[in-house]
């Protein structure tokens, strides 16, 4: 589905992913997983085409130049360079680290946001989908963003990715600072979005323990590269990964 | 695979630039002069311009051009050292010009002692009148400063005091044009040089830290209004040494003082020299103040030309003249491979 190889982002001199290629195919759940500076995020906002973005706006303002080579191939269209808004048109979402929820707006208004560019129909039921999906948010739908607990914030952020119809999902970091109990239901929403929704979805963490359960096909980034990557079975019998990312 | 085959362009500092860093930049004259150079070229510009201006109109134009200097310097030094945008440039010009103007034709004082009191007292005033608004973030400061101008105008024109619409007349001018100029080219060069001594003080860095974070400089147990109150007095004391100066220019002090061109064409000047350089503002004056005299030729189609010379710059150098500059003079670009 999505094909992304020997890509080079260089922040100024400084080289952010260096040489790497990641696949997922039709509804997999892909993990990424790397320490802090391994590039995870760098890799999210190239795939989804926020780079494109940040890059635009460090030329008007003269700060560092951003440069992206490489390839990415989605459903057999080169979408490299393509602006974000035409990769999420095309179904390319992103969640993004630390879930950037609207705070002001209230959970409703922001799965609304979320939707805006799908049909009134798909509108309508997905908001439904994720009110069964999350329970949760349907006692909150009035609360503004803000007041959310972390947990709840993660879910709407889920929640209003879904509502722009996504065929390809990227969770940047879903479970950063929730509690196990909290993740736990986050890991077993994901697989639930995938079998139910039919979709693909790339997860990145730092820790691959709550995670790994369902994962097809992990990647390990370090320093900006790709060095593992294997079928969650592989990873778990490597033992210097099993030590180092999965604290077993 | 194809990145083989591409090239990046690479930016890098000059090595003269790494060896200045370091105290080795004594070592040598070429190291030296490539440290002072840029100052000096500035501040040999700055006082060289009254004697190779053309004529007496374009003098007082050199010193126009460094009231608007240093109404620039402060509104740079508040919008991107602290983090209040402040367009009370006509607030700062009016309070610090009336002070002077009472002080010299009510009780007699000589423009040496009117300026720096009316420099103080107005920024205390100016301080003491924004201190409601400074424990908020947001625009309130901005609006509050547009505010105050045109409430102050209106109440001098209405009650018919301090003058009235007429203004104070018979203000003492300095003793003579040289005396005027290089007074304020004096104070330009010396509040530029201070307040870049200054951001980079201790204070300076709490300054930083209230406009990056204000609830972390708060939970650090500092007083973030107190802080914010010493940068609004620094910045308006600037701008009240211009008002006192631009009364003794004129000779004359009137509610032309709180026109909104003294808090405008600051903000246009920093935005094209370049925001947080502190020169940049100053460059920008120095461009922008000139031009604006050229154009007044076409009359009321100067605001196009004006207008259109600033979008050009906001939509295609945003970053501005100076920080560009800067990345050249330090940074070279090469092509390398992949």
């Amino acid at each position: 589905m999505l094909k992304a190889s020997s890509l080079m982002v260089f922040y100024e001199n400084m080289l952010a992913l260096n040489n790497v290629s990641i696949r997922c195919e039709n509804q997999q759940i892909v993990g990424v997983f790397g320490a802090n500076s391994a590039g995870k995020s760098t890799l999210m906002y190239t795939l989804s085409g926020i780079m494109e973005d940040i890059k635009k706006k460090e030329v008007m303002a003269g700060g560092e130049r951003i440069t992206v080579m490489g390839e990415i191939e989605y459903l057999g269209q080169d979408i490299m360079g393509l602006k974000p808004s035409r990769r999420a048109k095309a179904g390319i979402i992103l969640c993004p680290e630390r879930r950037r929820i609207f705070k002001e707006s209230s959970v409703l208004e922001n799965l609304k946001i979320g939707g805006y560019l799908a049909s009134p129909a798909q509108a309508k039921t997905t908001l439904e989908y994720v009110f069964t999906l999350f329970p949760a948010l349907k006692n909150l739908s009035k609360r503004v963003g803000g007041f959310l607990s972390g947990g709840e914030q993660q879910m709407l952020a889920i929640g209003r990715a879904l509502m722009a119809q996504p065929k390809l999902l990227f969770l940047d970091e879903p479970l950063l600072g929730l509690s196990p109990l909290i993740q736990a239901t986050l890991v077993r929403a994901t697989k639930v979005i995938r079998d139910e929704q039919k979709i693909s979805l790339i997860v990145t963490e730092q820790y691959a323990r709550p995670v790994l359960p369902i994962v097809d096909f992990a990647f390990i980034l370090e320093n900006g590269a790709a060095v593992l990557e294997g079928t969650r079975e592989e990873l778990m019998d490597n033992p210097d990964i099993r030590s180092a990312y999965f604290g077993i | 695979m194809v990145n083989t085959e591409q090239f990046r362009r690479e930016r890098l500092d000059r090595g003269i630039k790494i060896r200045t860093d370091g105290l080795y930049a004594l070592m040598s004259w070429r190291e030296l002069s490539y440290l002072t150079l840029p100052r000096l070229i500035l501040i040999v510009g700055m006082l060289l311009l009254p004697l190779i201006v053309p004529g007496m109109y374009w003098q007082k134009v050199v010193t126009i051009l460094c009231i608007y200097a240093l109404l620039a310097i402060s509104f740079d030094f508040l919008a991107h050292y602290v983090g209040l945008v402040s367009l009370g440039g006509a607030f700062f010009i009016g309070a610090g010009g009336y002070l002077a103007a009472i002080l010299n034709s009510t009780y007699g004082f000589p423009p040496i002692l009117t300026i720096p009191i009316a420099t103080l007292v107005g920024a205390a005033v100016c301080t003491l009148l924004l201190l409601p608004c400074l424990p908020l973030r947001g625009v309130y400061f901005a609006i509050v400063t547009l505010m105050y101008p045109l409430v102050l105008a209106r109440i001098i024109e209405a009650l018919d005091i301090l003058g009235g619409t007429d203004g104070i007349v018979g203000v003492d001018s300095f003793a003579n044009r040289w005396v005027e100029q290089y007074a304020v080219i004096a104070m330009v060069l010396l509040a530029l040089f201070g307040i870049r001594r200054l951001v980079n003080l201790d204070i300076g860095l709490v300054f930083r830290a209230v406009m990056d974070n204000d609830q972390a400089v708060r939970a650090s147990g500092m007083n973030i209004s107190y802080y914010k109150a010493i940068a609004v007095f620094i910045g308006s004391a600037l701008g009240c040494l211009g008002g006192a100066c631009l009364v003794h220019i004129y000779m004359w002090c009137g509610i032309s003082l709180f026109a909104l061109d003294f808090s405008i064409l600051p903000i246009a000047a920093t935005v094209i020299g370049g925001s947080g350089t502190l020169v940049g503002p100053v460059l920008g004056c120095l461009i922008l103040v000139p031009i604006s005299e050229l154009l007044r030729e076409f009359g009321t189609l100067r605001i196009v030309f004006y207008s259109l010379i600033l979008m050009g710059f906001i939509v295609f150098r945003s970053e501005g003249l100076m920080v560009y500059g800067e990345r050249k003079y330090h940074q070279f670009q090469r092509w390398v491979k992949v």
